[in-house]
């Protein structure tokens, strides 16, 4: 792999993640979501085709991974075929809020195991009440169903806590609980409330900003952005400041510009927020 | 108030930003911004064919005027009425480039067929004629002729880019033409 974006991904400058937005709408609204996704709005699709098209230009240009967020992922159409085709090109890690796991989706993914991804599955709390005051009435309750069966199928599945602060108590219970799902330690991430979309109504958000957002080159409909807590909406309007190109295809032009904007930031700039 | 929003500093690309540092960007840059990868090479081009050149400034603003006006692109119009005045044409000239006032007996032969190259240009579809090529190539050398046409059709994109994006003249701008006596 001889690019320059190979190059400032084995030495760190880029993620070697891009991230792809599949879709903005989602059968939850969140109170935190940077993306204000519910189920009315508008869908803001990448098509599988786009999708498949930019993984394959990814792993030419030498990026090792792909990521797939949204909205929710699992109603965009065809999404098992599309996570079929990017693992055959890239590991790929899937968010999801974990409530769409019908039998008959479980048993699609099934076809998946084996491969090089993950469904990283949102848990705010171990206590159904909290975890539901953000995320929707039986939230807690579908996603501790849909989990084991997930693992049962052979999927790797990750958990992903959303909160600035989570006191060690409620901490050790949510471990306690993750690990009894089947979910090790090592895919449990924690990360904070991002003061972006519904977010900035948290107090406790923190901002973001080039200086601290570590550059993960995202694709989504409305084009390339610095990072996946880039194209966020406020007011039902799109966040246009961590925007670096309208032009996808080819994938070369947003990820040389990211590298150019990358390049240009002060040094010691980069930080790891575990927000990814 | 445009048919697109102009974006804010704080709504900037990333690629854009640096057109903001000195402050409000101006409608042209604000519009362009929403696209990030076309504004980074647009406005170096339109700096470097409308700026300072081989060519000097009021034969430049003689074309950028005329153009504007045989376009009917108001947000220019308005625009390069007082970068003309600055580049040293009288208003008299001035309002005669605006097509205010009546083209005959205004300006020396030179400057007469820069005019009606421009017209042609701006107005005209196909060749231009013959005798309007001559008369401008009588007073200018060929590096001159392919500047000053490449000035007159890249003062085209902009006047249909900013009248068909509908954008708003600058307060700024309004404010001074009504002090120079050019307001509506």
């Amino acid at each position: 792999m001889t690019s320059v974006i190979a190059d400032a991904v084995a030495d760190g400058t880029l993620s070697g993640r891009v991230w792809f937005y599949s879709n903005y709408h989602c059968n939850l609204a969140c109170t935190y979501c940077l993306t204000e996704s519910a189920p009315e709005v508008p869908k803001r699709l990448l098509s599988d085709a786009a999708m498949r098209t930019a993984a394959t230009q990814a792993a030419a240009l030498g990026f090792t991974d792909l990521g797939i967020t949204g909205g929710e992922p699992f109603l965009a159409p065809g999404i098992v075929d599309t996570l079929d085709a990017l693992t055959d090109t890239l590991p790929t890690l899937v968010l999801s809020n974990g409530t769409r796991f019908t039998e008959a989706l479980v048993r699609r993914m099934s076809r998946l195991a084996g491969r090089d991804l993950a469904v990283q599955v949102s848990l705010d709390s171990p206590d159904p009440e909290m975890n539901d005051a953000m995320r929707g009435p039986e939230n807690f309750a579908r996603v501790v169903d849909a989990i084991p069966r997930l693992v049962d199928a052979g999927v790797r599945v990750r958990i992903a806590t959303t909160a600035t602060a989570l006191d060690p108590d409620a901490a050790a219970r949510l471990c306690e609980l993750h690990r009894g799902l089947g979910v090790a330690d090592a895919d449990h991430v924690v990360r904070p409330i991002v003061s972006r979309g519904r977010g900035i109504d948290h107090d406790d958000a923190v901002g973001v900003s080039p200086e601290n957002l570590p550059p993960e080159l995202t694709i989504t409909a409305d084009g390339a952005f610095w990072s996946p807590f880039g194209p966020t909406v406020r007011n039902g309007r799109l966040d246009t400041d961590l925007l670096v190109t309208r032009t996808t295809n080819p994938l070369r032009m947003p990820a040389e510009e990211l590298l150019g904007l990358v390049a240009g930031r002060p040094p010691g700039g980069d930080t790891t927020m575990n927000i990814r | 108030m445009g048919r697109v929003p102009l974006l804010r500093a704080e709504d900037a690309p990333l690629l854009a930003r640096p057109f903001y540092v000195d402050g409000d960007p101006g409608p042209i840059v604000a519009v362009l911004a929403h696209v990030p990868e076309l504004l980074v090479v647009a406005l170096p081009f339109f700096g470097r064919v409308l700026g300072e050149s081989a060519v000097d400034a009021r034969t430049k603003e003689i074309v950028i005027l005329r153009a504007s006006a045989v376009a009917q692109c108001r947000y220019c119009v308005d625009a390069h009425t007082l970068v003309a005045l600055d580049a040293g044409l009288t208003a008299e000239e001035v309002r005669v480039l605006r097509d205010d006032a009546p083209l005959a007996g205004a300006f020396a032969e030179r400057e007469r067929a820069l005019v009606a190259w421009v017209d042609a240009v701006a107005g005209e579809r196909g060749p231009v004629a013959e005798s309007t090529a001559v008369a401008l190539r009588s007073w200018f050398a060929d590096h001159e002729v392919v500047e000053l046409t490449l000035l007159a059709a890249t003062t085209l994109l902009l006047n249909r880019l900013c009248t068909a994006l509908e954008l708003p003249s600058v307060d700024a701008t309004l404010e001074r033409l009504r002090d120079c006596g050019f307001g509506s």
